[in-house]
């Protein structure tokens, strides 16, 4: 009887040992999940003021295979305390970070943004113009 | 065997007792009120500034075998501003949800810190309003109020509400600018002027409200004297403006005292004290109503938050402000 009970509990730790790992799911440093896919791009882009509503004056204009984003801001507006608001392509993530306030007011340097595909194999990196109204 | 029949009984016990040991606990009518009682809500909400009221609802009661009430008294540790009262009217509220007024007294009298009422119908219960006008002297200070009431029987019954801290902070409601008239605003007088004025106290002014048409973007603005050409078109200013305020725009924060609009929002002294202003603009261009802006003097002497009630596309506008000593 005692060896029939440490032959079921073995059995049965051995089927949670199979079945109780799931399928491997990497996670990146940022604790995001790696996927499969590929694409990496921007797909929308949004600047809002320091009171939180938009500072554009027109549909950004993003160009993907010269990887630019560029767009026009209303008059008057304070490029030194903006929120830059990034829409990208499934599972991509962007570096860096965009943590609050941004300054953008050195036009001669546009800052730039890489963009990071779901597979984290493919990096590619955008620059936002801006120019005023 | 055994050990495991005592295991087996002990967990039968076990079972057994939580079971039965929640009761349900039967609802037992509270004593009726015996002697004279009260009790006392505050009833504003939000920073108490300057100027403003505090209100209260002060309710006493004594069975009507035992008599009924004479007088109520409210004192408070620092004397009230004129217009404070205790009202003379019971209020209560009708099956549509309206407060009706009740005359039960004459109106109050005011003696120092003390404002006093005696009623004047015969009645054993009533909830008197008290208005607490915050005096100048309040200012930073914390006040306490000692609510009282005396009944025919020779009874009294007291509460104390308090320590209630007063806001550092100023307000101005319902500012009148107008385009190239009264267009020059102090934060330190929390006044707008015309040409004229603004000459005669330069030192003092620390914005500039302007609106254009064109460009579609700069509509109603706040501009500091000092700021870029661009943003003051077509503005010559009085000599001797040219101070150099920082702004920052906000929207959203319809503070409850400057707007009176459903948003139960506040800025207090603590928000007027931490907002970082270091790397604002000196401009604010493309207003609209319920926006707001923070604002700080060029000499660090004041910070403001001014909002934005109304505006007409005429060029004219209605502000409020809150303004905190730094």
């Amino acid at each position: 009887m005692k060896r029939f009970q440490q032959i079921l509990l073995a059995a049965i730790t051995i089927a949670f040992i199979s079945f109780g790992c799931s399928k491997d799911t990497p996670i990146d440093e940022d604790g995001l999940l790696i996927t499969e896919r590929q694409e990496c791009f921007v797909s929308n882009f949004e600047l809002l003021g320091a009171d939180f509503i938009t500072v554009r004056a027109a549909i950004p204009v993003i160009d993907t295979t010269a990887q630019t984003i560029d767009v026009t801001v209303l008059f008057g507006t304070d490029l030194k305390n903006v929120y830059p608001q990034f829409t990208l392509a499934t599972d991509c993530k962007l570096e860096p970070k965009v943590t609050g306030r941004t300054d953008f007011s050195d036009l001669a340097n546009p800052k730039k943004y890489t963009v990071v595909s779901g597979n984290r194999k493919i990096r590619k990196e955008y620059t936002v113009k801006i120019k005023f109204q | 065997m055994q050990a495991k029949f005592n295991k087996t009984a002990l967990l039968v016990l076990l079972i057994t007792s939580f079971m039965c040991a929640c009761q349900k606990e039967e609802y037992v009518i509270p004593d009726p009120v015996s002697d004279l009682t009260n009790d006392c809500i505050k009833r504003t909400i939000g920073p108490n500034i300057v100027s403003l009221p505090i209100e209260f609802a002060y309710a006493m009661g004594i069975p009507k075998s035992k008599g009924k009430l004479v007088s109520a008294q409210v004192e408070a540790s620092i004397a009230g501003a004129t217009g404070t009262y205790l009202e003379h009217r019971s209020f209560y509220t009708n099956t549509s949800g309206v407060d009706v007024p009740v005359t039960v007294g004459n109106p109050s009298s005011n003696d120092g810190k003390s404002t006093r009422m005696t009623f004047t119908v015969d009645t054993t219960a009533a909830t008197l309003r008290y208005f607490y006008v915050i005096p100048e002297e309040a200012r930073g200070q914390s006040v306490t109020f000692t609510f009282s009431a005396t009944s025919s029987n020779g009874q009294t019954v007291s509460y104390k509400m308090g320590p209630y801290v007063i806001a550092k902070m100023s307000i101005k409601k319902n500012i009148a600018v107008s385009n190239g008239n009264l267009a020059y605003i102090s934060v330190e007088n929390m006044a707008a002027y015309n040409a004229a004025e603004a000459a005669a106290n330069a030192g003092k002014i620390d914005l500039v409200y302007l609106y254009r048409a064109t460009p579609a973007s700069f509509t109603h603005a706040l501009v500091s004297p000092a700021a870029e050409g661009s943003y003051l078109p077509g503005v010559t200013l009085p000599s001797g403006v040219n101070r150099n305020s920082k702004v920052r725009k906000v929207f959203n924060l319809q503070d409850r005292n400057l707007a009176n609009l459903q948003f139960g929002i506040y800025v207090d002294d603590k928000d007027l004290q931490e907002v970082d202003l270091t790397d604002a603009p000196n401009y604010a261009l493309g207003l609209r109503a319920e926006a707001g802006t923070w604002v700080e003097t060029a000499d660090r002497k004041y910070r403001a938050y001014i909002f934005v009630n109304s505006v007409n596309a005429n060029g004219s506008a209605v502000i409020s402000m809150l303004r905190y000593a730094l």
